[in-house]
């Protein structure tokens, strides 16, 4: 039958041929070369023998793990309580696996061998950047299995995905090939065998029975235990090679946690494919500042491979460890200058410089280009070079056809304290001034006009102005949402997403102190309710999202000026959103209500700003007061308002004019 | 249909390679081509439900020619007739004959004149080991009708375990070893389906659609073959009487670790670990050498993972019952062994 010729079994490696050639031969032993199909039949019986021998050679090295205790999730993933797996590494007791299987801290940590014995280990270290972790237990003589060199991995090959759950006695296998290679940024085999909580930490084995890797949960969108295990069973598995693990692991065993490596500068541009590597900032303090790399560089060269992208950096870096070492030539000027550089796990936080104005909205959306000035901060940079109110400027440093968003970022992304050159038209005349950048200040401007907002006509088929409720598209959430009766869509409204505490969704409150602001400053309310008025599940953050996009859709909203405002329980909620969603929201303005988990870095690709108040009697003060300094260390911009002898109540209506003006003030540059 | 079309359409799926690599194969007397006489004897099924997102279709396989069709006990059998659709496209309403929710089996038979029908013959069952190549038939999604042939997924048998044995971990009343495969096989619609090797011969059937709640992933499995055939065939001879189990008490709780002299730390967590608080002295526990700080691990070779987990273990005990309990002292595991003492009720 000569279909059968057809069949292209993926594997090409040398195990593959080996196969093969026993087909043959015990197909010559059958009856001869004529009966193609009776040998193709034997090869598949052949591979099936050889999975299970390949399975059979890594099973004594095979463990599996037990675990007390612990959370019982993991942000929204709940942590199993199933048996995980581990994969010896060393004779003398060191066991490698999925830091997924540890996610939930558990209290004790019970490994138990092929043979049946079993102990209580210890949680040596984990490994950061690639995810597993090591234990150790007491006992010698343990079976270290056959590592695969990595100069034999290729795609298409077989790869056997084992674990030790299920059944104790045999392993579980799923069958697949290999992918793809050096995923997630350099550290992953791919493979389309079947990768789950069920063999998580297992090994991947090669036809011969030699181990790959380790199976690991991973997503090239997030860094956490357990980030990409919603891929569970999908055809899309990620094993760290061993041979990787085995060179980290003196100094794992040493019990010191590896992190990933940086370097310490930003790029410019957000399209890591499409933008070259050219150096936007260097970090104070950092391992590019050591080297002498300056802003303006083009990365060419690192680790000896020609670079292009940014992408092809983060593919090389992705695989570093802090304490690794790169070696990177730039290009500068024309000259190309290589330097050595000793990767850090921390940076100090990026923090954005600050000019002292708020742009025209209105004015600088017309054909002249420019940014128009409103406002000119007290004592700022933009004060002291002598801006003022309605100055248009044209060019900052080399960068012209400025935009206000051009603007923010290009000032945010100059240290606080350096200096910057400034040209501005000013009655027809243009005259550049040299600034010195500050830091974005903590208090809100004393007195601040609101942009005047022309009626705009009242039309029938216009989007509902006044206050109305709906529900979510595609959710089961309802919303109530306050629009300006003269709303106009020729302006750009602010946007407050208004996120209600526990049982009570404060509509009266809000809408009777905000309607007035909303009124004065053009800003609209939209205030999502959770499914369950009782609380907020953090899931719900999906129809949040989906609320404020429908608004940009309806209305005419200024992107810069959206942010979620909260009070008390509802903070949980805005907080989790907010760093969540961080292309989305701008702004934080949270009433009573600490951050509990740990916050993002800030970084100049989203912006931030951050106020908070709280009064001195209430019950959260102190939580609340150690949320703003902790958020200052990490530098994002924090209005920090106390309201005195105030127990736990949402803000007065004095302290809501000065939050009306931060909101109105979200552009500042 | 031609057994021509059959292999046609399945040439365009490399996942069947290996399945035509044994079509081929003469050395298999019985079947000369697996695919296609498995493919004729399977049995699409249409019945109620469609309520709150349940869907109501399932697979099911010949194993009379009289028209008696095996296939997954579920609510598509609730209604009192289904349809059958076999695979040359001729439909057919069909009643249950029997069924056995302990097992998930149940079989239909085929209304009117029905006779001569190609069957599945149940004694060429056989059973494989873990790493053996299987293909999975079964209408998943009701993407195949009519006359299509249903769809064929390809894996190994990835493990042979009971489903059962860890404590509420699966909503399944199957009690023996099942085949879990590495093929998602187990999709709406799916269950009733067939699970054979590559030579042709059945091992099992697909099962429902079940989530692992100890790893929370979803589970596909299949129910052997050769532990479902005696129950089909005294179903359809009309002889079938389920065993009667007693009913086991739920979460019996006869003994709790006081019983013992063990005072618990304080139940906190959901998952607060098993750790004595403190021994009551004179106690059983304290002549065992039980002390304050140790970490319970295992009663009885049951791991407890919680003090929650440990009082229901300690309360499935009987007076005479022997104990073995395993704790965690510092870094070492020590086992203890007691009597059960009787209970004055």
């Amino acid at each position: 039958m000569p279909m059968a010729l057809i069949i292209t079994i993926p594997p090409h490696g040398s195990a593959f041929r080996q196969v093969r050639l026993v087909a043959l031969m015990a197909s010559l032993i059958a009856g001869g070369f004529a009966d193609l199909p009776a040998a193709d039949l034997k090869l598949s019986i052949l591979e099936e023998t050889a999975f299970k021998e390949a399975a059979a050679r890594v099973d004594p090295s095979i463990v599996q793990i037990q675990t007390v205790g612990g959370l019982d999730r993991v942000g929204k993933v709940l942590t199993g309580t199933a048996p995980t797996t581990g994969v010896v590494v060393s004779e003398d007791g060191y066991v490698i696996s999925s830091a997924f299987n540890f996610a939930s801290k558990p209290a004790s940590i019970l490994v138990r061998l092929a043979d049946g014995r079993q102990f209580s280990a210890d949680l040596v270290a984990t490994d950061r950047l690639r995810m597993v972790t090591l234990l150790k237990i007491e006992v010698k003589g343990l079976t270290v299995p056959v590592a695969a060199p990595k100069a034999d991995f290729q795609v298409g090959q077989w790869s056997i995905a084992m674990g030790r759950t299920y059944d104790f006695k045999t392993p579980s296998l799923g069958v697949g090939i290999v992918s793809a290679l050096d995923r997630i940024w350099g550290k992953a085999i791919q493979t389309d065998a079947k990768v789950s909580p069920i063999n998580y930490g297992g090994p991947l084995v090669d036809i011969q029975g030699r181990v790959m890797g380790v199976l690991v949960p991973m997503s090239p969108r997030g860094n956490t235990e357990i980030a990409g295990v919603e891929w569970y069973d999908g055809g899309i598995g990620f094993a760290i090679p061993l041979v990787d693990i085995q060179a980290t692991l003196d100094r794992m065993k040493a019990g010191v946690e590896l992190k990933p490596g940086l370097m310490g500068v930003d790029l410019e541009g957000r399209d890591i494919y499409a933008d070259k590597p050219v150096v936007s900032r260097v970090r104070a303090e950092s391992p590019a500042e050591q080297a002498g790399l300056k802003k303006g560089d083009l990365f060419t060269e690192i680790d000896g491979k020609k670079v292009v992208n940014q992408s092809q950096i983060k593919q090389v870096l992705g695989a570093k460890y802090a304490g690794d070492s790169v070696k990177v030539v730039v290009s500068r000027e024309g000259k190309s200058i290589p330097a050595e550089l000793k990767l850090v796990d921390k940076l100090v936080a990026f923090e954005a410089g600050f000019l002292g104005i708020l742009p025209d909205r209105l004015a600088t959306a017309d054909e002249k280009g420019g940014v128009v000035v409103r406002y000119i901060y007290a004592k700022s940079p933009a004060e002291t070079a002598g801006l003022k109110v309605g100055d248009r400027i044209t060019k900052f440093n080399d960068a012209t056809e400025l935009s206000i968003d051009k603007l923010t970022d290009i000032v945010a992304r100059v240290d606080p304290g350096d200096p910057a050159s400034l040209t501005f038209e000013r009655e027809g005349k243009a005259s550049t001034v040299n600034v010195k950048l500050a830091s974005v200040p903590d208090a809100v401007p004393a007195t601040l006009s609101s942009v005047a907002i022309t009626p705009g006509e009242k039309k029938d088929d216009g989007p509902k102005v006044g206050r109305f409720s709906r529900k979510i598209p595609g959710h089961d959430n309802e919303f109530w949402a306050y629009v300006p009766e003269d709303y106009n869509p020729d302006h750009e409204y602010g946007l407050m997403v208004w996120l209600h505490p526990n049982s009570d969704t404060m509509e009266a409150t809000i809408i009777k102190n905000w309607r007035p602001i909303c009124d004065l400053r053009g800003l609209i309310v939209l205030a999502p309710k959770a499914e369950k008025l009782g609380g907020w599940t953090l899931s719900e953050s999906q129809a949040i999202t989906d609320s404020i996009k429908k608004f940009q859709e309806d209305y005419s909203i200024d992107d810069r000026r959206i942010f979620l405002h909260a009070y008390s329980s509802g903070g949980t909620m805005a907080y989790h959103t907010a760093f969540k969603e961080r292309e989305l929201i701008r702004g934080l303005a949270i009433v009573s209500s600490a951050l509990r988990t740990q916050p993002p870095d800030n970084t100049p690709l989203y912006r931030m700003q951050i106020l908070l108040n709280c009064g001195d009697k209430d019950d959260a003060f102190r939580t609340v007061q150690a949320t703003a300094a902790g958020l200052k260390r990490l530098k994002f911009p924090i209005t920090n308002m106390i309201g005195k002898g105030r127990a736990h109540a949402y803000a007065p209506a004095n302290e809501l004019d000065e939050i009306a003006r931060w909101v109105d003030s979200l552009d500042r540059i | 249909m031609s057994q021509y079309t059959v292999i046609q359409r399945l040439l365009f799926s490399p996942l069947v390679a290996l399945a035509i690599v044994s079509c081929g194969n003469p050395a298999s007397a019985q079947v000369q081509d697996p695919l296609a006489y498995a493919q004729a004897r399977i049995v699409k099924i249409f019945g109620a439900g469609g309520m709150k997102n349940l869907h109501a279709y399932s697979t099911g396989f010949l194993v009379s020619p009289e028209g008696h069709v095996a296939t997954i006990w579920s609510h598509v059998l609730d209604s009192d007739e289904v349809t059958a659709v076999l695979s040359d496209g001729r439909k057919f309403t069909a009643n249950v004959v029997g069924a056995e929710p302990r097992m998930d089996v149940a079989v239909i038979k085929l209304t009117g004149d029905v006779k001569d029908l190609p069957f599945f013959e149940l004694n060429d069952a056989k059973s494989a080991s873990v790493g053996a190549r299987i293909l999975g038939l079964s209408n998943m999604f009701k993407v195949a009708t009519g006359d299509e042939p249903v769809s064929v997924l390809h894996g190994v048998i990835a493990a042979k375990t009971k489903l059962t044995t860890r404590r509420g971990a699966f909503q399944t009343p199957y009690e023996g070893d099942v085949y879990i495969v590495d093929a998602i096989t187990n999709n709406p619609g799916a269950g009733g389906g067939v699970l054979m090797s590559l030579d042709g011969k059945l091992l099992g059937m697909i099962g429902k659609e079940l989530r692992n709640a100890a790893s929370n992933t979803w589970v596909n499995y299949a129910l052997p073959m050769t532990d479902l055939r005696d129950v089909i065939d005294q179903i359809i001879a009309g002889v079938y009487v389920a065993e009667k189990k007693p009913d086991e008490e739920l979460a019996p709780e006869r003994y709790n670790s006081l019983d013992f002299g063990v005072v618990m730390v304080p139940d906190v967590l959901f998952r607060t670990p098993a750790f004595v608080d403190r021994i009551l002295p004179g106690s059983l526990a304290a002549k065992s050498g039980l002390v304050s700080g140790d970490l319970v691990l295992f009663v009885n070779g049951e791991l407890v993972q919680s003090c929650r987990n440990l009082q229901s273990e300690l309360g499935k005990l009987e007076g005479q019952d022997d104990l073995k309990l395993v704790v965690r002292r510092g870094k070492n595991l020590i086992e203890f062994e007691m009597r059960v003492p009787n209970k004055a009720n």
